[in-house]
């Protein structure tokens, strides 16, 4: 805990969660958002489009679009550090906050496995997706869910110091 | 210039704009005219985007011909709250119908693009929805004009608006929301969620107009609108749901005003790539065309700001 508290007092936690700028917090929070929608769309409009929407539209040129995602992955892991070290005594010793974290890693061995069993799936240009390329898909997407609305009800469960 | 101004001038459109798409949208289904059929469905779709500030505005009206005093509202004497009431109530229900005919409208021009025909379920949907949303609409649009004109009521209709006690339904459904500690969140996540829905048709359709995956042609990503729109409706309802709870937090917010202008511009903006020919010819490995590269860049900004002002709603306004 004393560990936390040093964290969460050092200059730049103190700054993120006490400035009045609308550069720390809220651009902060900003950043954390759109790096979300990035990662997500990204991540799902594969896993949608494996699961039948825009069946015209080929599969694997949506591979072009996973820089984008990595973009917001960044994007998010800084801005997700700066919002922890803002925080630390409270997020790190609640529960939401690693069921959040679990989920992001289940996500992205889920993109891994994907990538690996469905974009390098000889049959790819068919259109025609197997059982466990559907299965992948939507374990994606439930991944996903959970990961959104963990990192949202942070903002509620748990006696937060940024929120109260 | 105020909002209540701005609630004056926009209340027209929603009613005069439906009834003309309504009657245009007949004619061109008897007169099996195509052009026409897309003309009438456009004036559709563009009229339920505007009713989104129209209802908004609403708000702000009576806010500003009413006073709140500790939470009560206190009228003058000319105005009568059952009558606002009233028209709220039918506003609203209004409102929703006009949002899914809206919707509903929006699917035919999706699909005329493809097929360059309208299917008679969904022309069907439109025409009974939209002659729905003019009915209602009107008692809201009369019921609107009885706040302020009590020379066009009979003695009898005022005594009864000023003895009757009524609770808004808007009211009843945002304190339900308030009420309930895990909705307003759950809500939130769901925003979220139509948030990310919306922005896989964002970034495929735009990202490629752009020049990323440029061996997708057009009319395949095309393909992906519905499901951005699909995101959008999931918004437009959490988002109402944040509105009806606290409407105060949300009228007196420049940052909301700001949000609900690109929302407006952006609904325009999507209508470039189902109406004009340019990018829709973009076949597999083509560079798009400038004019297209632009109206994707275009769209690409109004959703980032739409995503700013949503997020800047509790720092730079004053929304929780």
């Amino acid at each position: 805990m004393d560990f936390l508290r040093l964290i969460e007092e050092t200059a730049l936690a103190t700054w993120v969660r006490e400035s009045p700028s609308i550069w720390s917090f809220p651009v902060i929070l900003l950043f954390h958002t759109f790096g979300m929608s990035l990662i997500v769309a990204v991540s799902a409009g594969i896993d949608l489009r494996i699961l039948g929407v825009a069946p015209e539209m080929r599969l694997a040129p949506l591979e072009k679009f996973l820089p984008v995602l990595w973009i917001g992955f960044w994007l998010n892991f800084a801005t997700g550090t700066l919002l922890l070290m803002a925080d630390a005594t409270m997020k790190l010793t609640n529960p939401d906050f690693y069921l959040k974290m679990a989920f992001i890693i289940l996500s992205l061995i889920n993109l891994r496995m994907i990538r690996k069993h469905v974009f390098r799936d000889p049959l790819i240009e068919t259109g025609k997706f197997s059982g466990k390329a559907r299965f992948l898909a939507w374990s994606s997407l439930f991944c996903w869910l959970v990961v959104i609305t963990a990192g949202r009800l942070l903002a509620y469960v748990g006696q937060s110091s940024l929120y109260k | 210039m105020n909002l209540a101004h701005l609630h004056l001038l926009l209340n027209h459109f929603p009613t005069i704009g439906f009834g003309i798409g309504v009657v245009l949208f007949l004619v061109s289904l008897v007169a099996r005219n195509l052009e026409l059929k897309r003309a009438s469905l456009v004036i559709l779709f563009l009229i339920a985007v505007i009713a989104i500030p129209t209802y908004l505005t609403g708000a702000a009206a009576q806010d500003t011909l009413c006073e709140r005093v500790n939470g009560v509202l206190k009228c003058p004497p000319d105005v009568s709250l059952v009558m606002i009431q009233k028209h709220e109530d039918w506003a609203l229900l209004a409102f929703s119908i006009m949002e899914i005919t809206g919707f509903v409208a929006w699917v035919g021009l999706w699909q005329m693009r493809r097929t360059s025909k309208l299917g008679v379920l969904n022309a069907t949907a439109v025409l009974l929805l939209a002659v729905t949303a003019v009915g209602v609409m009107s008692v809201a649009a009369n019921l609107g004009g009885d706040i302020r004109h009590p020379e066009i009521l009979s003695p009898e209709e005022i005594a009864a608006a000023q003895s009757s006690e009524r609770v808004p339904i808007a009211r009843v459904i945002g304190s339900y929301v308030i009420g309930q500690t895990w909705l307003w969140p759950a809500c939130e996540a769901l925003h979220f969620v139509g948030l990310c829905l919306l922005f896989v048709t964002v970034l495929i359709v735009n990202l490629r107009v752009l020049g990323i995956a440029k061996s997708l042609s057009f009319t395949a990503v095309y393909q992906t609108l519905p499901l951005g729109m699909f995101g959008f409706g999931i918004n437009l309802v959490t988002g109402m749901m944040f509105f009806l709870a606290a409407p105060q937090q949300y009228i007196s917010n420049v940052e909301f005003h700001r949000k609900i202008i690109l929302v407006v511009l952006a609904g325009i903006n999507v209508l470039y790539f189902m109406l004009f020919d340019k990018a829709w010819k973009v076949k597999a490995g083509d560079d798009a065309p400038i004019s297209s590269k632009f109206a994707a860049l275009a769209a690409l900004v109004l959703w980032i700001g739409i995503l700013y002002y949503g997020n800047m709603l509790p720092f730079l306004g004053n929304a929780f």
